[in-house]
């Protein structure tokens, strides 16, 4: 079992949040949306797994890097 | 009188034939065979080899090949040759000439050669001979610079600047200066793979920085290992002092041919052009579906420019760095240009400081060598923010707009969706006949209509019995007059496009501005100071 952070390319916030936590995701799967200068920047999964713990909620403020979510695989 | 040699049975200068071919051998044997098996060992090729990869097979023409530290018996005879640290020479790339050389690492690290510094490095017989026969000069560079040994050697130190980087400074105007580094590099060397139009560095075997880590554990107490203070996440990713990573030396050495290509021998030729082998007039139905309708939902930008310059001939320059636009050397109809588009991926395509740099750099490059440029705009402004503003975003974004409107080159403006603010200023150069296109979904003005209500209608919008119903009432009426066909109207655009014209016109374009390349030929123009 291997975990891959899914981090944050961008300064903003969080807009929708579009799956759970224990959810099965295929890579390229929609896992949230955030906003940030006036756009929606979609965070996909980077690699198939099982979205294991989600480390923002809607509205939270986020920084570059930062830990959006874990995938087990 | 009959030839005394030829009496002992040997040719005539058979003793120096001798002499040279052993002279000779010294120099192909490099640092001996154990520092050339720990060169491999490391993951790298010497010099020679490297030499061999990069240019045309079998094009090498050595310039100073018995240049080194000679050894002499008693009787003045020579015993060994120490080869310089350095090995130079022309070559063909693609059957063009170039100057090329490179630090031999496995002869004393690849450290300066004391004796004779017009062999290799900085100021050295390679830049004198670029600068002469106006030809592209490539530098393989694998070595620390100078030692301190060195002055005990010559008994004196040297003052910086003599004997410097003069010619290497003046290179950059007249011909393509391609540096890849290769090793660790520090000091001169390192300072040298900086005057360069383009630079490559290996993942996992190279780094570069102005000192190494016993410099920096001994100024600043700082323990560091030379990947995390040098390799590509810091030079290439964070710093953009090397403009690109390759996996190997292989790949390494294909990006230098790649870009090349699109280079001209130097700034008084024009840039090579390529049979079109891509339709010009292919009209790409995928073009109207890339763009969503939603203003907030970022595309992708790199397939919009895949779709239309010519296939496979697009070349990224600094993928990694300054990532709100895009510079990417291509062809269009075969002919190179340079296109310059912002990526609504990141930050909704806004400038930052990085992004400014590496947009300065790109479009002086393309200035300098006389390749057009191609400017497909979605910038909604600078970068805001704290960071931002710490950044100098507005300095460095100011420079950009100063850049653009002394541009010589010709350039063309698609507008693809916004177009706001000085940063939309930066995407043209408005002093001259260079066109600005649209696409139906182009928007621009010298603020976006949101943010620019609440601002404008503060005190209306508070005073309203509904605010947020006001502001979007008045964001509605304005908005109405942001269509790109009332612009054009104005013939405040040349034109608005189908999105699937982009590519017939581009290059029909491009291939009429060879005229006003042509009469632009020679070095560039500097005039006042940057901002």
């Amino acid at each position: 079992m291997a975990t891959t952070e899914v981090t944050s390319e961008v300064i903003g916030s969080v807009w929708k949040v579009e799956k759970a936590a224990g959810d099965a995701l295929a890579e390229g799967d929609l896992i949230m949306i955030l906003e940030s200068m006036k756009m929606e920047i979609p965070v996909e999964a980077p690699v198939a797994g099982t979205l294991s713990e989600l480390k923002v909620a809607p509205e939270d403020s986020v920084e570059e890097d930062q830990v959006l979510c874990l995938i087990e695989s | 009188m009959p030839d005394r040699k030829l009496e002992d049975g040997k040719g005539l200068w058979a003793d120096q034939i001798d002499e040279l071919a052993r002279r000779r051998a010294f120099t192909a044997e490099m640092g001996g065979p154990e520092n050339v098996a720990r060169q491999h060992r490391a993951g790298r090729l010497t010099v020679r080899e490297r030499i061999e990869s990069v240019t045309d097979k079998g094009s090498f023409r050595e310039i100073g090949t018995l240049a080194g530290t000679g050894e002499y018996d008693d009787d003045l005879k020579l015993k060994k040759l120490t080869p310089a640290t350095y090995v130079a020479g022309t070559a063909r790339i693609e059957g063009r000439p170039v100057a090329i050389g490179g630090e031999d690492f496995t002869v004393r690290g690849g450290t300066s050669f004391g004796a004779q510094r017009r062999k290799g490095g900085q100021g050295g017989y390679i830049e004198d001979l670029a600068h002469h026969y106006k030809m592209p000069l490539i530098n393989l560079i694998d070595g620390a610079g100078g030692s301190v040994t060195s002055a005990k050697r010559r008994g004196f130190v040297v003052f910086p600047g003599v004997d410097g980087f003069e010619r290497s400074v003046g290179l950059l105007g007249e011909v393509p200066v391609i540096s890849a580094v290769l090793g660790t590099a520090a000091g001169g060397p390192a300072g040298r793979a900086i005057l360069s139009h383009f630079s490559v560095m290996v993942e996992g075997t190279s780094q570069i920085f102005a000192a190494g880590p016993p410099v920096v554990k001994r100024s600043l107490g700082q323990t560091i290992s030379k990947e995390e203070l040098g390799g590509p996440q810091v030079a290439v990713k964070k710093a953009g002092s090397i403009h690109n990573v390759a996996e190997t030396e292989d790949e390494a050495f294909a990006q230098i041919r790649r870009f090349l290509a699109f280079m001209p021998q130097n700034v008084w030729e024009l840039p090579p052009v390529l049979p079109a082998e891509d339709p010009v007039n292919r009209r790409e139905e995928a073009l109207l579906g890339i763009v969503p309708e939603r203003r907030t939902r970022p595309y992708d930008m790199k397939k919009l420019i895949s779709l239309v310059v010519d296939r496979d001939s697009a070349f990224e320059i600094r993928p990694a760095y300054g990532r709100a636009v895009i510079t990417m050397l291509a062809r269009l109809g075969g002919r190179p240009v340079g296109i310059v588009a912002n990526n609504p991926m990141i930050y909704g395509g806004a400038m930052d400081a990085d992004a400014a740099r590496k947009q300065i750099h790109f479009m002086e490059l393309c200035d300098t060598f006389h390749i057009p440029l191609v400017f497909l705009v979605d910038v909604p402004g600078f970068m805001v923010g704290l960071k931002a503003e710490q950044e100098g975003t507005l300095r460095e974004g100011m420079r950009v707009v100063y850049t653009a409107g002394q541009l010589k080159v010709p350039t063309l403006t698609m507008v693809i969706r916004k177009c706001y603010g000085m940063a939309g200023m930066a995407t043209c150069n408005k002093n001259d006949i260079d066109l600005k296109l649209a696409w139906p979904s182009g928007e621009w003005g010298s603020l976006p209509v949101e943010g620019g209500v609440a601002a404008a209608f503060r005190r209306e919008i508070a005073a309203a019995d509904d605010p947020k119903a006001r502001e979007k009432e008045l964001e509605d009426e304005l908005r109405a007059y942001t269509s790109p066909f009332r612009t054009a109207e104005a013939l405040g655009v040349e034109e608005v496009i189908d999105p699937r014209e982009t590519r017939p016109l581009l290059c029909d374009y491009i291939a009429l501005a060879e005229q006003r390349l042509k009469i632009g030929l020679g070095p560039r123009a500097r005039a006042g100071v940057a901002p």
